[in-house]
């Protein structure tokens, strides 16, 4: 079961997120600073960080800091009343995982912490599988039912981030930003070319499926 | 006293009076020179020294009196053409000043030497009426506010006290949490939209400009609310320009588009259409958001960009009446134009156009 920490100096929202993990699945433990924190993980080890960034004493962001200088890979959460774009940016810069805005939808900081984890575990694994489908990052190998299908390193590249974010759409241009060199000059039309030539090669598959959404972008769905 | 100090002051000033000696004598002493030697060189005429000793005196005495005549006559000018209308005016200004925001001066209509004074009160007239405009707003607003902030609050409260009744079948009080779910849902946005828009209002704002893509931007921003159409089973349509560069606050301008979406999306029944479209119009960049929800009567669209003004008064369709209003507040910051169409029963369309950058990859601008 994973373990979720919970920094929030609200007593009564950090009681009801915890209640709310615990009763799905997790296991939830909530402290109401960054140096209570700080002792439950000297403790406990976690698989995960939900924190508040305006606490007394240690924000959240040294904080935060002060975790990703001790542990690179634990995902964090910001749940944070701030709005504004350069609070987020400072977060990401810092290296947090995701941000979440208050006042928080429950249901969709389960759905995100979710996410994360899978993220995490791939990220940790090197790999990443989806029933019969598994896709080595080492080795930039995708291997269905037993046989390798073969891939360029581009094909591989994309269709590792749409499976790492299943239901996310991505637009012609972050897809082209990401995995096209800057200096070419390729039209966001090319990315269609690649999409096609997957969903030519993983068109047995039964495990997901490549999705044009309306002429904006593609996303994976997992079947 | 006043008056009498001010009669004194502006029939004779021995200000005016020395600047109109030194002027007549100076005009007089010239055309004198003028006359006299043109009369000497044509006529030959001697001047004995008693006759111009004589002369003399008598054309000092002259410039005198019409200097002491001038002064008088200005000093009476200026009591009726420029004191009057300057009291009147620093009356009205007064008034205003002490919040009484109904203060308006009458103008004169005199001569054309009031004219200037004319202007001034027509220009003053129309600030007292924008301001007391922005008096009305304020008082709407605050009023506005604590209604909107205190519905949700009552109704959540009020489903709270029912919840704690210890005879409450499974079905009801599944009914009354969501009903607090979705009031304080409400009330969340709601004040997010007031603490935005007040940043907008009253901070200084200088728009961060960036040249980026503008269409990217708008694909990203639908993007967000792909559960909700999924949702809602709406049909997506996008017409969307590619590279078209835009330089200005990508933040500010997300404001924008999210919120016509998310409009266009709440507005529109579950099996409409919701369209996106980029077009470059000269030099400018025109976004349309169009839906097939229910429309705005022209009556209402004249009112659209206010705050806190609901076509639907009834409050059934969730929202706050900010929304448009952040829009429009955007728009002019950025220095954008924003504009509807609708037709009650058929849809909206709203179009904002902004200045669009030179595009750096093509150079085929017309």
């Amino acid at each position: 079961m994973f373990q979720i920490l919970v920094v929030e100096d609200d007593k009564d929202l950090n009681r009801s997120v915890c209640s709310f993990l615990n009763r799905n699945g997790y296991e939830a433990a909530g402290c109401l600073d960054a140096n209570e924190a700080y002792d439950a993980m000297y403790e406990n080890s976690f698989d995960l960080i939900v924190s508040d960034i305006m606490m007394p004493g240690i924000d959240g962001y040294e904080f935060a800091k002060t975790v990703r200088s001790l542990n690179e890979n634990i995902p964090i959460l910001f749940m944070t009343a701030r709005d504004d774009f350069a609070s987020k940016q400072r977060g990401y810069r810092i290296g947090i995982d995701d941000y979440m805005v208050k006042p928080i939808d429950l249901d969709e900081l389960f759905l995100r912490i979710g996410a994360l984890l899978r993220r995490a575990k791939i990220a940790a694994s090197h790999k990443l599988e989806i029933g019969r489908l598994r896709l080595d990052i080492d080795e930039r190998t995708a291997v269905y039912d037993g046989g390798e299908i073969s891939l360029t390193t581009r094909e591989f590249n994309i269709l590792y981030k749409l499976l790492s974010y299943p239901g996310k759409t991505f637009t012609r241009t972050q897809l082209m930003d990401e995995f096209w060199d800057a200096e070419t000059n390729t039209a966001p039309r090319a990315v269609d070319v690649y999409m096609t030539k997957l969903r030519g090669k993983f068109e047995n598959c039964g495990e997901f499926e490549i999705r044009t959404v309306h002429g904006l972008g593609y996303k994976a769905v997992i079947l | 006293m006043k008056a009498d100090s001010g009669f004194r002051r502006f029939l004779f000033s021995l200000r005016s009076y020395t600047a109109f000696f030194l002027l007549m004598s100076f005009v007089i002493t010239c055309c004198m020179l003028l006359f006299l030697n043109m009369l000497a060189g044509s006529m030959e005429i001697t001047y004995t020294e008693r006759g111009v000793r004589l002369a003399a005196v008598v054309t000092f005495v002259n410039v005198i009196f019409l200097s002491l005549l001038c002064t008088v006559i200005d000093g009476v000018r200026r009591k009726f053409m420029v004191e009057r209308p300057v009291r009147r005016i620093v009356e009205g200004a007064s008034r205003l000043m002490q919040g009484d925001f109904s203060a308006r001066i009458e103008p004169f209509h005199g001569i054309d030497d009031r004219a200037g004074f004319d202007t001034i009160i027509d220009y003053f007239n129309r600030m007292a009426e924008e301001l007391s405009g922005v008096e009305t707003l304020r008082t709407d607003f605050i009023a506005n506010v604590s209604h909107e902030l205190k519905t949700p609050l009552a109704v959540i409260q009020n489903y709270g006290t029912m919840l704690q009744s210890p005879v409450l079948t499974e079905t009801q009080r599944m009914e009354y949490a969501k009903a607090i779910t979705e009031q304080s849902r409400r009330l969340a946005d709601l004040i997010t939209n007031i603490l935005k828009l007040n940043r907008l209002e009253n901070q200084q704002l200088y728009p961060a400009a960036k040249r980026y893509n503008l269409g990217e931007q708008l694909a990203e921003c639908l993007l967000n609310f792909e559960s909700t159409w999924e949702k809602k089973n709406i049909d997506i349509e996008t017409n969307i320009e590619e590279d078209v560069f835009v330089e200005s606050d990508n933040e500010l301008l997300s404001l924008v588009w999210n919120n016509l979406f998310s409009n266009a999306f709440k507005f529109t029944e579950p099996g409409g259409t919701v369209s996106a479209e980029l077009k470059t119009e000269g030099d400018y960049a025109a976004v349309r958001v169009t839906d097939t929800g229910c429309g705005i009567s022209p009556e209402t669209g004249r009112h659209i960009f206010e705050k806190f003004y609901q076509g639907d008064t009834s409050h059934v369709t969730q929202g706050n009446g900010l929304g448009l209003a952040l829009v429009k507040r955007v728009a002019d910051i950025v220095g954008g134009d924003i504009s509807v169409e609708s037709e009650v029963g058929k849809g909206s369309a709203f179009t904002v156009k902004i200045r669009r950058a030179a595009n750096g990859d093509t150079q085929e601008d017309s």
